[in-house]
């Protein structure tokens, strides 16, 4: 069941269009993250919902009910801002009970509510201190205590990640995916990390230029991009593109002419290839696979560039007739800039696109 | 080693150079503020001198310290009644144009309502007017409303406080937006995101600014010596002028007076000097 729903909205600022006739639908107790990069407007979407940005046309419906009009305190969902937004002069305790003590809630279930949320939390030393002298995680989790102790029916969260250090963040990303299993309440988490996205949600909305390029959960994202524009967003390192000509098509299956005169088949989603033949192959970088120079089968003979070693995987960037393709292979790969190598496309995992930059 | 000496020589000279011009410096800031210092304190020390004494006697100190000044001060004049008026204007101009100025400042930062502009305008336009201009005509208004010789005449015309609407304009400019949001979201209205919210968030604005004013009704002359007919209205600034032509010259008596008028003034500018450093460097880039 749908519990926020969007439908048909848009957001003009005078004759500008950020979102353009947006549809959305976001399940009941879902973890839904709107990805993309800046000025994609994922924020105004969200803030729609919030009821801080007026919806221009269309209307919002938080379960059930059509918020498009009611103030943002009424439409039962709370947010979690990128800079926290904790009032400075409040102790944590007076941050966390601020909505209850505007709503005139007596002391005794002030105390109790915020004595559950520091619990769940683990903010219950630290009731007393001022945002001032917490660290960045304490803070966050101040603002999502503030939020929490609303008992909202939806959770927004603006890019909440985005001014913590990488291991915090990464130690976030943890809390934020057990509160959710904890509470199960609808969440919608603004990111431009798609990390971020693909590690805490089950379904992920892409915008580009104010209009959803796909939404679906992070595999079939990662593995059936609809277009270029998520086929390269989403991923990292991100997936290589080359121009090729299709040459010949039986059922699923279409030959393609590389750069550099070989060939490679590569399995179609069943679109129509255009009439010239000529197509962008994306191909993310684990399912290219270096050999020997002249390998049979290979797609590409190249030089190898640049070798990055992370641990648990090792990097190429290869010189190719196709450009720098970037290839990603086992961590103890023993290969060293100068190698004569050639690159076999893993020919089920390559995707077709269009002149349009839609898959084929 | 020769090159090293003729690096290290230039800067040695630099240091000595900075010494000299920083011992200047000093010197000449002292003898500014000796100058500066010297009337008021040449004033305290009349008002403890003898009458005969202050033609006579040109020390540093009085002879034969005395409160007679003082004690003629207190018994022969309304000094206390004019403490006490100075006071109630003061304070209710105090309260009065900063809560003013606060909701004015709020309204013209963060709501949005047809006008906001033109009264932001008038606002600016209002502080490019001299008080002095508009003596007259504030005191036809306040004699229509036959409020002359009231604490709300006196009061009244005093709440035109332009800058500290600007200044608090800029203050919650300058506060990040998320705060209103959050408590929107909390479900506060505008009266509560503004009192439990954006003032608290820092008083030290509102601190300073209370002080400043309290220090400019305080000293305020011309407008009470208008509105305060009576003696009983004065306030002590404008019964001050009545101990000198009450008085005669009597340098010990006067000096007393001017003592006893500003130290309130003094008193607050000593227990709140970092408050009035921060309401005039708040103030500083408005009235440029």
């Amino acid at each position: 069941m749908a519990h926020v729903e969007l439908k048909d909205v848009s957001k003009r600022y005078g004759p500008v269009e950020v979102i353009s006739h947006l549809s959305l639908s976001v399940e009941e107790g879902s973890f839904t993250a709107l990805l993309g990069p800046s000025g994609c407007g994922k924020s105004t979407l969200l803030r729609m919902i919030a009821g801080l940005e007026e919806i221009t046309d269309g209307r919002c419906f938080i379960a059930g009910t059509d918020v498009t009009d009611m103030p943002p305190a009424k439409r039962g969902a709370a947010m979690v801002f990128q800079n926290y937004a904790l009032y400075p002069h409040l102790t944590v305790r007076q941050n966390i009970a601020f909505s209850l003590s505007l709503a005139h809630a007596s002391k005794q279930v002030q105390d109790e509510k915020v004595g559950a949320v520091s619990r769940m939390l683990q903010l219950d030393q630290l009731l007393d201190r001022r945002p001032a002298q917490l660290s960045g995680g304490q803070r966050q989790r101040v603002a999502i205590g503030r939020a929490l102790v609303r008992d909202p029916k939806v959770f927004l969260f603006d890019e909440p990640l985005s001014n913590l250090d990488a291991a915090l963040r990464s130690q976030m990303r943890i809390e934020l995916a057990r509160l959710h299993q904890q509470v199960k309440t609808t969440m919608i988490y603004v990111t431009h990390d798609q990390v971020e996205a693909m590690t805490l949600a089950d379904k992920i909305v892409v915008l580009d230029k104010g209009v959803i390029s796909q939404q679906g959960t992070p595999l079939e994202l990662y593995n059936r991009p609809a277009n270029k524009f998520v086929a390269s967003f989403i991923g990292s390192p991100a997936m290589n593109f080359f121009a090729a000509t299709a040459s010949g098509q039986a059922g699923n299956t279409v030959s393609v002419a590389l750069p550099g005169g070989r060939t490679a088949e590569v399995t179609s989603r069943g679109g129509k290839l255009p009439a010239n033949g000529t197509v962008d192959v994306g191909v993310r970088p684990e399912h290219l696979r270096l050999g020997a120079a002249g390998a049979a089968g290979s797609a590409f003979d190249g030089k190898i560039n640049i070798v990055e070693q992370l641990g648990n995987s090792t990097l190429a960037y290869v010189d190719t007739p196709a450009g720098l393709l970037i290839t990603e292979g086992e961590g103890n790969l023993q290969i060293n800039p100068g190698d004569a190598v050639s690159i076999t496309v893993d020919s089920s995992h390559a995707h077709l696109f269009g002149p349009d930059e839609q898959v084929i | 080693m020769t090159s090293m000496a003729t690096n290290i020589s230039p800067m040695a000279g630099a240091r000595r150079g900075l010494n000299v011009g920083h011992i200047l410096l000093t010197a000449l800031s002292i003898i500014c503020a000796l100058l500066w210092f010297f009337p008021l304190y040449w004033a305290l020390v009349t008002s403890f001198r003898h009458d005969d004494e202050t033609v006579k006697n040109f020390g540093l100190l009085p002879e034969n310290p005395t409160l007679d000044g003082y004690l003629y001060v207190i018994q022969h004049s309304s000094l206390p009644i004019w403490y006490l008026n100075s006071t109630i204007v003061a304070v209710s101009v105090t309260i009065i144009a900063v809560f003013m100025a606060a909701c004015a400042g709020y309204a013209i930062s963060q709501l949005h309502f047809p006008g906001r502009r033109l009264l932001w305008w008038i606002i600016l336009a209002s502080f490019m007017v001299p008080a002095q201009a508009l003596i007259v005509n504030h005191f036809i208004i306040i004699a229509g409303v036959k409020l002359l010789n009231t604490h709300a005449g006196t009061i009244l015309p005093m709440l035109i406080t332009p800058v500290t609407v600007i200044v608090y304009k800029q203050f919650f400019d300058s506060l990040p937006r998320e705060f209103r949001e959050a408590a929107v979201m909390d479900g506060a209205n505008p009266f509560q995101l503004l009192f439990r919210v954006y003032l608290p968030m820092n008083w030290g604005v509102t601190t300073a600014l209370a002080i400043i004013t309290f220090i400019g009704a305080w000293n305020a002359f011309l407008w009470p010596f208008l509105a305060a007919q009576t003696e009983r209205m004065m306030t002590v600034t404008v019964g001050i002028t009545a101990v000198q032509d009450a008085f005669g010259v009597f340098y010990g008596r006067l000096m007393a007076g001017a003592v006893l008028a500003g130290l309130p003034v003094a008193l607050a500018y000593i227990i709140f000097q970092k408050r009035v450093t921060q309401a005039i460097t708040l103030s500083a880039g408005i009235k440029g």
